[in-house]
Order: C-alpha cells, then structure tokens, then sequence
C-alpha cells in the first residue's frame, strides 16, 4: 500500500493552479506522473499523491517540474475562474473510471510518440538515401562526361584525317590532269603522294623510292618445293583427336584388377603368405618358363589366376607355356581370354596384344589352321608394322595358304 | 580515377550489323574505306566496301561471287592499283580490282579444300623485293604465288609421301627486308609451328605448341624478324623473339594465358610493333605490350648464344560480343583505328586511344 502524500500545497491565479508535492527524500528520477484534463497522479514509491481536479486543465500547457525535493506543477485551467478547492469530491466508482481513463490515455499518447518518432526516422533515412544517390549519380556523369569527350575528340580527329585524305586524293587527281598520262610522268606523282601519306619532307628518300620504281621488280622466284613432316601423333596429341577416354578406361580397368583378388578359397588356407599374392606367382612362373619347366609354370599361374582372373599377363604367359607343352587349344583359348582383357586397344597396352595375337596365330598355325593364323598374323602386324620377322613369318602363311587352295 | 583514363581506351565507335556471315575485314589502303569479306545464307561469296561517314557507315559497292570467300589480304599490290587477292571455300586464289569486279586480275586454283588463311608481301611501298601471296589450306600445303607466273606456284610447303596431312590454319611473311630473304610462318591445327627461309628454300625452324595455332604473325614483314606471336586454342599465345635462333632449342618464347577461350587473331599496331592486340572466342579483345629484357642474349651452356623472351603486359581489354570475333584489322594510315568483325554478323570499327603515349 503506498503512502498517500497529505501535505502537498497549491495556489491559484485566474487561469493557473500551482501545485507542490515535496518528495521526501525520493530521487527526481523515480517520480512518475500521469496527468489528464482533470486528474493528476503523481507517484514516487513508496509515495502517492493523486488529486481529482476541481475544474478542467490544458494537460498539453501545463509543465512540472521535478527537482530539488519538489514537485511543481503549473496547470493551465481551461477556463479562466477561481477554484474554491483543490480537488473535487467524487465517489469510489468515478474515481476508479478516470483512473483507468487516466491509464488509457496516456498509454495512447505513448503510442502515439512512439508512431511519430518512427516515422520520423523513416524520413530522415529517406533523405540520406536520396542525397547519396544524388551524389552517386553525379560522380557518375563526371566519369560519363569525360568518357564522351574523350570519344568525341577521338571521332574529331577521325573526320579530320579523312578530309585529308580526300584533299589529297582530289589534289593527286588534279595533278595527274595537269601532268598527263603517261609511265614516266606518274613517278613524281608516286613520289609525291608516297610522301605526302609518309609525312616526310626529305628529298633524299623520295629520289631513292623514285629510283627503286623505275628499277624492275625481281624476277619471279624459280619454282621451288619444301617438303615437311608433322609432329607424329604421341599422346597428349592435338586434343581435338586425343584418345584419352580410352586410355582413361584402361588405366581404370587395371587398377580394379590389381584390386579384384579372390579370396575366400579353402585351400588358399594352407599357402604361405608369399603364394596368395598373384604377382609374385607371375615372378615365379615367368623364372620357371626361362628355365624350361614349362609344367611347373603353368601350375604357377594357374594358382595365380584363381586368385585374380583380371590380369591379362598370366592368361598370355600361361598361352606361351601351353605353346611350350603343344597344349595348343589350351594356348588358343588362354591367348583369346587375354585379349579380351586387353580392350580397349590403347597404346599402352600395344605390346601386350601384339604377343597375345602372335601366340595365337603359332597355335593356329600348329594346328594347320593357317586362316585363323593369318588373321592373327596380320592383327600383330597392325600393331607393329615394322617386326621384319613377323612380316616374314606372315609372308610364310600367305604361301601355305594359297599352295593348299 | 585519374590513372585509369591514362590506359589507352578502346572505343566502339560504330557497329554495324549484317545480313550474311562475315569472315575477314580489311582496311584499303590510304583511304577511310575498308572491305568485308564473307558469304551469304545462299551460299554465295560476297564483298562489301563501306566508307566513314559522319560517325556511319555507308555501302559504296556491294560484290556478288559464286563461291564464299574466306580471307584477303592488300599486302602484295602497289599503292596505285590496290588490287585485293583473297581465298576462298572452294581453294581459288583470286586478285580483284575493286573497280573492275567482274573478272579476276589473277586467278588460279591454289588448293583442293578451303584456303584457311592468306598473307601478301612486297606491297604498299612496304619492303623490298617481288610481290608474292602466300596461301595455308585444309589441304596441309602452303603455296607462295607471283602474280607474273600463272598456274603453279613459286614454291609449295607440302606433306612428305605418305604423311597424313594437317590442316593449315595460318600463314606469315615475315623477314624481307631485302630482294632476296623472305620468310614464311605457318600454324597448323596439331599446334605444329613451322618456318620456312625461302631463300635457301628450306625449313628453317619448327617447333609445336600442343593445341593447334590459330594466327601467327610477324611484327613487322619488312625487317630482319624481330618478334613473332603464335595464338592457340584454349587461350594461350606465344611470343617468341626471333633475333637469336640456337640450333637445337630454336627461339625463346613467353607465352600468357588469357581470354579463357580460343584466341582468334593477333595483329600488331602498324606504328608501333611492341603493340598488338589480340582477338578472342568470347567476344573480347586485349591490347598487349611486349616489354624486351634487359640483354636479349644470353651464353647458353655450351657457350652458344640463346635468346631471352621479355614480358608481355595487358594494357586494356573490351567485351564487345558474345561470339567470337574472327578478324581484326589496324588501318594502317591512322593510329588507333581498327576494324573487327565477329560471328555475331556484324563489323565493328573501334578507336583504340592514348596510344602515342603508352
């Protein structure tokens, strides 16, 4: 419950009440008024003063001042008579109506405030806005202007230069009639608009031009022919014809077969550590072909490609071993399945088809099937046409062929 | 601000459109005319000559030809006559009088496919030594022609037997600065660059640079060869600085990456050689200077002179369209005046500023 506050004083004039409510030791800071046409509150925790009007006041002219341990009001009656008391004698449910209006009303001017000082700022920003523009723009014209000028003094120059050029086409052209025609008379005229379009005065270089005119032109050039190669097509080539997709392709192919090792075999649990790794199968089936044992070699890579059938190396080396052996379907079928990992045909892996294609036509060949042989034959010589031995070996088949048709 | 206006401005100074594509543009000499090459939607070759006037271009004289025509060039005609000799879709080489367009001064069948690209020397009153035209086509040969021997060529660049053929996409003249030196430069579509001394009639020098070589040429024609810019695919050009040939590592070379498309064209500033400017596939156009060394030769290891490549700086680049512009043309009486024409069916005049001073 606050402190109703008692010992206020007031005074009056014709038209002006002065009210003073000593604060009693309350800061100015926490005083808080609310005053409308015919009530006033003022209220400093844990003090209250409120007062009912006696008559009507301009709240809008009326001031307080809050300062040095009192409040002063100075309301302004609306109508100029003399008040024979302070405050009005109201009952409880009136004095709670203008209360509340009291509230009300000043929370709507608060708003009100609020509302005109936001549309203030709103303006205020408006107008910066437009004024950087303006400035923007007229920077921009500047640079604009300057640019124009620029390009009218450029296209100035232009038509300057090509009446020039007019006058003194019209005066060579003039000086053709008066001079006549003729070889000899058109030299000076040479000399005279060469110098003119070189803009050199010099006498010295027209006589030497005049004399170069007069000399004949060397005679045409004797017919010669210069005969040129290109840089041969290794990769990277011309892009345009580049074949990387290709070689991308097989470059990926071989990884996934390194990769593509097959390992959940049964007896695959009793090899050592070194057997289970296909390359060094191949190692060993490569020392023992060298050395003659062309059985073991074959076991070698057979062990390998249970391991990995992605590698094309074993299946060609296997083909040779089987050559070796006379095992000539089996060196067909093992020589067909590497080529078929060997696609796409790319420069890489040019060698590698080459011997795969020349063990097949040997077995073929072997097995008096000289077409397929030659077929084969003629494939490897694709890839290298210069083998001298190949082309011999070709040469040999051809002969067979053609003696047994 | 200030330091930016000081580069030199390339300025559009009028654009015209057209009804037909056009291949090459070409100042006539000692006049503000110029000829544009190309061929109609129909499928015949056209010229047109246009003159300046009043900040417009006006049509003089509209020319009709059976075949279209890909390139010309004036370099290999006196200044009186003007004659154009241009190459065209079917490999004629034919020497027109702009005046008298109905019959050709000279004509001859050069080449069995198009002729790519074509160069004169000998002309204008610039250089020494006999008139010649030099013609690169898809064919893979290079010819050089004089206008006084019919039919045959005076000497021809072709593939050894049983060489498959390359296309060549551009030739140069370059180094006749006397009646006997001459060469010739050409670029072929594998990137292979060659140099040809018709002198000694023999390969001089030949190098390759990876992506094929859409334009080459020579500083200036008529000196001993200075500086040489090869443009590619992909965006790179190459300048290689030709005083000091070593006999095995050829020429030293710079080379910048710009326009990050095809580079169509470079043609040199005819009043200052250190300048040129450089066309590309997205429709821009760069203006480069070379800036030399400080010694342009230095001892190799062996104790052998090799050249040393200077710099190249960008001074002002423009986009004027989105297609590629495929030919530029400096006029060769006033500086700064240049004529390009682009896919997009339309020439161009520009006026590229401030370069007295750069």
């Amino acid at each position: 419950m606050p402190l109703i506050v008692k010992d206020h004083t007031w005074t009056q004039n014709q038209n002006t009440v002065y009210i003073s409510v000593p604060l009693k030791g309350v800061k100015p800071a926490s005083v808080h008024v609310i005053c409308t046409d015919e009530y006033l509150k003022v209220s400093f925790p844990p003090f209250l003063f409120e007062v009912f009007l006696f008559g009507s006041i301009n709240e809008e002219r009326s001031e307080a001042r809050i300062g040095n341990g009192v409040a002063v009001f100075t309301l302004q009656k609306r109508r100029d008579e003399s008040w024979e008391q302070l405050f009005t004698n109201i009952d409880k449910d009136k004095q709670k109506q203008i209360r509340e209006q009291a509230v009300l009303k000043v929370q709507q001017k608060e708003a009100e405030k609020s509302k005109a000082k936001a549309a203030r700022i709103q303006q205020e920003k408006k107008y910066a806005l437009e004024t950087m523009m303006k400035l923007e723009n007229k920077e921009r014209d500047r640079i604009q202007k300057m640019k124009d000028e620029e390009c009218a003094r450029a296209t100035a120059e232009l038509d300057f230069w090509r009446e020039t050029q007019r006058k003194t086409a019209e005066e060579k052209e003039n000086q053709q009639k008066t001079r006549g025609t003729g070889p000899q008379d058109n030299q000076p005229v040479n000399q005279k608009t060469v110098t003119l379009m070189r803009n050199t005065g010099d006498t010295t270089s027209g006589q030497r031009s005049r004399k170069q005119t007069a000399k004949d032109l060397p005679a045409p050039r004797s017919a010669g022919c210069i005969q040129i190669s290109f840089t041969p097509r290794v990769f990277p080539t011309a892009l345009r014809e580049s074949r990387v997709p290709e070689e991308e392709e097989w470059l990926k192919k071989q990884a996934e077969a390194r990769r593509a090792v097959d390992t959940d075999l049964a007896e695959l649990d009793d090899l050592r550590e070194d057997e289970r790794n296909p390359d060094w199968l191949k190692e060993k089936g490569d020392k023992l072909f060298m050395s003659g044992n062309y059985q073991a070699a074959v076991n070698a890579y057979n062990l390998a490609i249970k391991l990995n059938r992605k590698i094309p190396a074993l299946f060609s080396n296997r083909a040779a071993c089987h050559l070796k052996l006379r095992n000539l379907h089996k060196a067909i079928e093992d020589s067909s399945q590497a080529l078929e990992l060997l696609k796409p045909a790319v420069a890489a892996n040019a060698s590698a088809r080459l011997k795969a294609h020349v063990r097949r036509g040997t077995a073929f060949c072997e097995l008096e099937l000289y077409v397929e042989g030659l077929q084969d034959y003629q494939a490897a010589l694709e890839i290298d046409p210069h083998n001298a031995a190949l082309r011999a070996d070709s040469d040999k088949i051809c002969e067979i062929i053609q003696g047994t048709t | 601000m200030s330091s930016a206006l000081e580069k030199p401005q390339i300025i559009a100074h009028i654009q015209k459109s057209l009804n037909y594509t056009v291949f090459d543009s070409q100042w006539i000499p000692c006049s503000a005319k110029f000829v544009c090459m190309g061929n109609f939607a129909r499928g015949s070759g056209v010229l047109q000559i246009y003159e300046i006037q009043h900040g417009e271009l006006q049509l003089v004289r509209e020319i009709e030809k059976a075949k279209p025509i890909k390139c010309g060039t004036f370099g290999a005609t006196s200044l009186q006559q003007r004659h154009l000799a241009t190459g065209d879709f079917d490999g004629s080489l034919n020497v027109w009088n702009l005046e008298v367009p109905e019959s050709p001064v000279y004509s001859v069948k050069a080449h069995k496919e198009i002729i790519n690209s074509i160069d004169g020397v000998g002309g204008l009153g610039i250089g020494d030594g006999a008139p010649e035209i030099v013609t690169g086509s898809r064919d893979g040969t290079v010819k050089v022609w004089d206008s006084r021997q019919k039919d045959t060529p005076v000497v021809n660049m072709e593939p050894m037997e049983g060489e498959t053929k390359r296309d060549c996409w551009t030739v140069a003249f370059g180094h006749a600065f006397n009646d006997q030196d001459r060469c010739v430069c050409a670029g072929y579509d594998n990137g292979d660059i060659k140099l040809f001394d018709l002198r000694n009639m023999s390969l001089r020098w030949e190098t390759n640079i990876k992506n094929g070589v859409c334009s080459v040429e020579f500083d200036r024609k008529d000196i001993n060869m200075n500086k040489l810019v090869a443009t590619s695919l992909e965006g790179k050009f190459h300048v290689f600085d030709m005083r000091t040939q070593h006999p095995t590592k050829g020429f030293a070379s710079v080379s910048e990456k710009a326009h990050k498309s095809t580079i169509w064209q470079v043609r040199h500033l005819p009043q200052n050689r250190d300048i040129f400017m450089t066309a590309g596939g997205a429709g821009n156009l760069h203006l480069w200077k070379y800036e030399y060394p400080a010694q342009r030769t230095k001892k190799g290891a062996d104790d052998v002179d090799m050249g040393v490549a200077g710099s190249v700086n960008l001074l002002q680049n423009v986009t004027l369209s989105t297609q590629p512009i495929s030919s530029l043309d400096w006029s060769p009486d006033k500086q700064g005046l240049c004529v390009c024409s682009s896919f997009d069916q339309s020439v161009r005049v520009l006026i590229v500023t401030k370069l007295n001073t750069v």
